[in-house]
């Protein structure tokens, strides 16, 4: 496990899947291994209006960590994180009489997973309750776990095969946490930043 | 590597094949303080982890619930209440936090040794305090239980001491009563009830130090 940074991308005048072929192109010049696939779901729970002020859970599997499930709990100020066993779904269904689940909003990113050197990158194809809403590109940097330490060779790195559009900055989410520890849920919290994007935004979104 | 599935997917495959254990089996039963230790002596000679002597225990576990009014008239309670339970090792770091959700017990047919309830256990980070809380759930009741666990081929006997919480300070706890509560329990997938004979011959050979029962928690006016 190293410092995962995640960023949307898109291609003037291109769908989704020419984009990722684009992008794989590019990615295997340099010298990339497919390896397999990788795939990230939300689902969203809301509180059902008798519990008091509304509340949200978003519950993420990343198949990067296959027997964990992780859940956002939003209560509109702040955001706690959960780590749990797989049964954690099995209980959001046994509280469906206090949490009900927003169907429509069923986002995933899934798509091919490619290794080079000591980065994994992840081509993910975005979908919104089954509707193409974007392509979101994951790099992770394997031999650091502290963000401040790799975020200028991450930043190089993704120039180096995203050009132009490659972030300048780091993700939002890591700004106040460029010097502390990278763990998986923080990963998970960039996937849900952009999956909130993604589901506010009406069609494709575009950078 | 083949295509990941799906996380809910997989978990209705599971749960078609029948192959989480959701069901849990079990008989309680006390003993008093005085006569403990025959009946550690007795359950050392019939357990397994004879060589490696019981495993000590010592949790605290806190009961929340999230409770809302019910608004059909049809419903005879006026609560829907839903409880979780959290179980955190106090003699072990660094192990992990225990969620647990235990349903109604099934009332089912009486000639059935056990009580039979639906569960479901599962390892969680420390943020399940506040995770709950800020969820809406309630702190219920807390207490500490220390004690001993043995297995028997897939049966599990706790024989615990059940201590209420006192104040801030672990020391100042105090028990709850002179006797210390035993267990036997069995987590299984559902449908597997020949589980229940083998308990039932199990807590045969634990008499008369200690008699295992079905406890029927209604009839104890618990608020289940």
């Amino acid at each position: 496990m190293g410092v995962t940074i995640l960023t949307q991308f898109a291609l003037e005048n291109k769908t989704g899947p020419q984009t990722v072929e684009v992008l794989s192109k590019r990615i295997c010049a340099l010298g990339a291994v497919q390896q397999g696939h990788f795939l990230v779901d939300c689902e969203t729970y809301t509180s059902v209006p008798q519990l008091g002020h509304q509340r949200t859970v978003h519950v993420l599997h990343n198949s990067e960590q296959p027997a964990t499930v992780f859940s956002l709990l939003d209560n509109g100020t702040k955001i706690t994180a959960l780590a749990t066993d797989g049964l954690f779904d099995l209980l959001m269904m046994k509280m469906s009489q206090f949490y009900t689940s927003k169907k429509q909003t069923k986002a995933e990113s899934k798509g091919l997973r490619y290794e080079i050197g000591d980065f994994y990158v992840k081509l993910g194809t975005v979908t919104v309750s089954s509707n193409y809403k974007g392509i979101l590109v994951e790099v992770e940097y394997r031999p650091c776990v502290v963000p401040a330490m790799c975020w200028d060779l991450l930043k190089e790195f993704l120039q180096g095969f995203l050009g132009l559009t490659a972030p300048t900055n780091p993700p939002t989410y890591l700004q106040n946490r460029m010097q502390e520890v990278y763990t998986p849920i923080d990963t998970i919290h960039q996937y849900l930043e952009h999956f909130t994007m993604f589901r506010k935004s009406p069609g494709i979104y575009r950078n | 590597m083949s295509l990941p599935g799906n996380a809910m997917d997989s978990l209705s495959a599971a749960l078609k094949c029948n192959i989480i254990p959701n069901q849990e089996y079990l008989l309680q039963g006390s003993v008093l303080d005085q006569y403990v230790e025959v009946l550690l002596h007795r359950l050392r000679g019939l357990c397994d982890n004879v060589d490696s002597g019981p495993e000590s225990f010592h949790d605290h576990e806190i009961c929340f619930s999230l409770r809302i009014p019910n608004t059909a008239a049809s419903t005879p309670m006026p609560m829907s209440i839903f409880s979780l339970r959290v179980r955190r090792a106090l003699d072990v770091s660094d192990t992990p936090y225990q969620l647990r959700y235990i349903g109604q017990q099934e009332l089912g047919d009486k000639n059935r040794p056990t009580v039979v309830r639906s569960s479901i256990d599962m390892a969680c980070s420390s943020t399940i305090l506040e995770f709950l809380t800020e969820l809406g759930c309630r702190i219920e009741f807390e207490y500490i239980a220390r004690g001993y666990m043995f297995r028997k081929g897939r049966m599990k006997i706790t024989v615990s001491k059940i201590f209420k919480m006192g104040g801030n300070k672990p020391e100042s706890v105090e028990p709850i009563s002179q006797s210390y509560l035993v267990e036997l329990s069995v987590l299984a997938p559902s449908g597997q009830d020949a589980i229940g004979e083998d308990m039932r011959i199990f807590a045969e050979q634990l008499r008369p130090l200690v008699q295992l029962e079905k406890i029927d928690y209604k009839r104890l006016g618990n608020i289940m």
